[in-house]
């Protein structure tokens, strides 16, 4: 019954760490649509450059950030929150 | 490869930013009594990976502006994908590693966007700012014509 709850435990922060890695698809997408139309300004206007690389830059970072919070969150999940689990289990049964 | 200006300032700005937040953070960790040399490595590594990513991204930017649509679209996404598996790399040997505090090497990695945001407030406060002392001139010169305007 203990080994069931531990490889429960285990599966469920690697699930978890899976689906939370799903935030890093959409910033590549929207920078790099971004990124593409930044292209196309600066081909209209190019004294804009320098304006517009700023901007990029600014969004581009914003636009990572979210990616980040997903990747931390599954960092987490896969080195910490397992032996917290485990913790709390092993508290349980001692009671 | 010359790196431009504007990156270059970029990079700064958030450089200035990560390092202010970074004393922030050691100093909340030494306030509740978590502080060790791990959390300085920690935060370390945390700092120059985040400034490196920045810098990284303004360099990616400044390459993909040069070239068509399709081919930015494509450059801007490998670099992203190559830069966060670079970023998770480093959180996993920040885990593994002994020396290294997690906490203090991902919490980091998110000083870019408070710096951002920062900027965009202080922004618009100074905006206010200027509105506001537009706004008394305003009402000083209708004082002004009011009284006449001292022409007549």
């Amino acid at each position: 019954m203990l080994e069931l709850a531990l490889g429960i435990i285990l599966g469920g922060c690697a699930v978890g760490a899976g689906l939370a890695m799903i935030a890093g698809i959409g910033p590549g997408i929207g920078e790099g649509n971004a990124v593409a139309k930044a292209c196309e300004a600066i081909g209209r206007q190019p004294e804009s450059k320098g304006d517009v690389t700023s901007t990029m830059i600014t969004g581009c970072i914003i636009a990572e950030t979210t990616g980040l919070y997903g990747l931390v969150i599954a960092i987490l999940l896969i080195f910490v929150a397992p032996r917290q689990f485990v913790n709390i289990l092993m508290e349980n049964i001692g009671k | 490869m010359k790196i431009d200006k504007t990156v270059k300032q970029e990079t700064l700005y958030i450089a200035v930013w990560t390092a202010a937040l970074s004393v922030l953070m050691q100093a909340v960790f030494l306030i509740i009594r978590k502080w060790d040399y791990t959390v300085l490595l920690g935060n370390l590594l945390g700092g120059v990976t985040a400034v490196g990513n920045t810098l990284l991204l303004g360099l990616m930017v400044q390459k993909a502006v040069k070239q068509d649509e399709k081919a930015a679209k494509k450059t801007v996404q490998l670099s992203q994908s190559g830069r966060l598996m670079a970023q998770g790399l480093l959180l996993v040997l920040a885990a593994v590693l002994p020396f290294f505090n997690l906490w203090a090497a991902a919490i980091p990695l998110l000083f870019p966007r408070m710096a951002i945001v920062a900027r965009r407030f202080l922004a618009d406060k100074r905006k206010d700012a200027v509105v506001s002392l537009d706004e008394d001139d305003d009402e000083e010169d209708d004082e002004f014509d009011e009284e006449g305007g001292g022409a007549s």
